[in-house]
């Protein structure tokens, strides 16, 4: 008998405002999500719906003006900054639009440096990890290339490595094809794809592209902060 | 070292080597100049220190050797034999002039720190003779010191003319350096001849006493004896003659080693506070990935701090390979390095570098993860 997939996010009644003096501005609008182990969402929305806001808040990196967020059944809605942070480490895996490799490192150190931080691994263990990582993501040619010195298909998937590195049960990308061609999009979106399932990770993703949609296993619409089913 | 420290570091070599340069002039200046006046302490108090006097008497309100406005009758001689302390007396006739080498122009003319003393007491003669024969000199005859020597081409058998008059060069001693002036000895009876100096007065009587233990009795004698005469200790007046010479550069030096300071830090500090500005989005995702504050401020003081190592190298490497051939070119840059001022300045270099990490540090404490995401 399988076990019943768990909880990996949960979002209830979720909202966010941001305020400047007198006025305040709903960026996310009660909303609620639950997201299990395995399971893609794809989150779409026109610009300035609030998909940046949702994402961050998920990821525990903004906290939430009212409802509760909870990452593997850690409510993070009022953790402080460093247990945000130790959240973040163990639990999180970020993929971003624009890459966000660090430019002096090596793919491999890229992958190296977030495997080793906050965790027991020496050097010569998150190596080898970082090396299965990108070996996995077809990046053996390119252990010791700078990202300057690779194309924006092989950055992202160095990006995916990296955000695997930590063995994180959920998975947030922020428009994770905006910055490549449509060929290079559709591999990393099914590279994202085959790992999130063969290593049942949580993946949210967010994206104006409509291609992303064949992906995902639900998709969810997003507009003025308001989150709804899209079938 | 952190990787992430290292990485960015060394991967921006132009900005390193500004970074570095920086701290290293800075510790470069600050080497030379305390090099520089560690040497000129040294110099300018050697003789007056290593004259074997327990005392020196002096006019009421002489306070060293190089101002030597001092008049003390020779009576005073007799008169300290008497007392029961004493055991010997030596007048010393010392005065300031120029001179010049009897086949150099007219203007070109050099000072000289003139010593006549007793050469049947020795007492306040040439610390150390190290070429010639004649020692004490004879009559219109003059030892000079090494330095003089070397600065003016100064060989035995050389004329060296003030005014009308003349003394023949007959040795060459060390030890008698004030830098600006040096030292050169005649007999008494030279100096009384040469310098139209009345018979009746002396500069300085040196003393030296049976039992150094009762300086403050005879000091109290003397001063019961005359109020127009002051007995000093030899070390006090050592002390004030390098007063007296440094006394004037201290407060300059102190004004250029802290600019020394503030140009290192500076320059460290903008470099540092750059390279963290132009990472900012970079130490933004490694927050976003779980990095916590403390580690990111190891980063910046990490890389500071290197840069700080770094330049303490290169600029004590440059102050050591700079200050001899500065001394040989230079006859008045006279330097000597202490250790002390050396872990004293790897020191100042440390703080340097933390300083230079703060203001980075605190801008990073503000950066915001969530920025990462815009763009």
């Amino acid at each position: 008998m399988t076990e019943p997939p768990h909880e990996i996010l949960s979002l209830e009644g979720v909202s966010k405002v941001y305020r400047s003096g007198e006025f305040g501005v709903t960026a996310l609008d009660k909303a609620t999500l639950h997201i299990h182990g395995g399971e893609i969402v794809a989150v779409m929305g026109p610009s300035g719906s609030g998909k940046t806001t949702l994402l961050t808040v998920a990821g525990a990196l903004l906290r939430p003006t009212e409802g509760t967020v909870r990452i593997c059944g850690i409510d993070v809605t009022h953790l402080d900054e460093s247990r945000l942070a130790a959240v973040r480490r163990q639990k999180v895996g970020f993929v971003y639009q624009s890459f966000n490799l660090l430019e002096a490192l090596t793919a491999i150190e890229n992958v190296r440096v977030v495997v080793q931080n906050g965790s027991h691994n020496g050097r010569a263990q998150a190596m080898s990890r970082a090396v299965d990582l990108l070996h996995m993501f077809g990046l053996s040619h390119r252990l010791n290339s700078l990202p300057k010195r690779m194309s924006d298909g092989e950055k992202q998937r160095v990006a995916i490595a990296r955000a695997l590195a930590k063995d994180p049960d959920l998975i947030l990308a922020d428009e994770p094809t905006a910055n490549l061609d449509a060929k290079r999009g559709q591999e990393v979106m099914h590279l994202l794809q085959q790992k999130a399932q063969e290593l049942h990770k949580a993946v949210v993703v967010v994206s104006h592209d409509n291609r992303i949609r064949q992906f995902a296993h639900r998709v969810l619409w997003l507009e003025d902060g308001r989150l709804r089913d899209h079938g | 070292m952190l990787l992430v420290a290292r990485k960015n570091l060394f991967s921006e070599k132009i900005r390193l080597g500004i970074s570095v340069g920086g701290v290293a002039l800075s510790v470069f200046l600050i080497g030379i100049l305390l090099a520089l006046f560690r040497g000129w302490s040294q110099q300018v108090g050697s003789y007056v220190e290593r004259v074997p006097a327990d005392g020196w008497l002096v006019s009421e309100g002489t306070t060293d050797f190089v101002a030597a406005a001092s008049v003390v009758p020779v009576s005073a001689e007799s008169l300290l034999h008497s007392t029961p302390e004493v055991e010997s007396v030596s007048p010393l006739i010392v005065r300031p002039m120029v001179m010049r080498r009897e086949q150099d122009p007219f203007d070109k003319t050099f000072d000289v720190q003139l010593v006549g003393y007793d050469p049947t007491k020795r007492l306040g003669g040439p610390l150390a003779v190290e070429e010639g024969s004649k020692s004490p000199p004879g009559p219109d005859e003059i030892i000079v010191d090494k330095e003089m020597s070397k600065r003016h081409g100064i060989q035995i058998g050389d004329r060296l003319f003030r005014g009308g008059k003349s003394l023949t060069v007959v040795g060459i001693s060390r030890g008698g350096d004030f830098v600006y002036t040096q030292v050169a000895f005649v007999t008494l009876e030279t100096a009384i001849k040469f310098l139209d100096q009345p018979q009746d007065k002396r500069t300085f009587m040196l003393v030296t006493l049976k039992d150094p233990s009762k300086f403050d009795t005879l000091a109290v004698r003397v001063s019961a004896y005359t109020s127009d005469a002051q007995l000093v200790r030899g070390a006090d007046f050592a002390n004030e003659t390098r007063d007296r010479i440094l006394g004037n550069i201290l407060p300059i030096l102190i004004v250029v080693l802290v600019v020394a300071f503030i140009v290192g830090i500076s320059v460290a500090g903008l470099t540092i506070y750059t390279a963290t500005v132009e990472k900012q989005r970079e130490y933004g995702i490694l927050k976003a990935e779980g990095f916590t504050n403390p580690f990111l401020y190891r980063v910046v003081f990490e890389q500071s701090v290197v840069t700080g190592i770094l330049g303490f190298a290169v600029g004590a490497g440059m102050t050591v390979l700079v200050a001899p051939f500065a001394q040989d070119t230079v006859p008045q840059f006279v330097v000597f390095v202490r250790w002390q001022d050396v872990v004293g300045i790897a020191g100042a270099t440390l703080l340097m570098a933390l300083f230079a990490a703060w203001i980075p540090v605190r801008r990073m404490a503000s950066i915001d993860p969530v920025t990462v995401f815009k763009g």
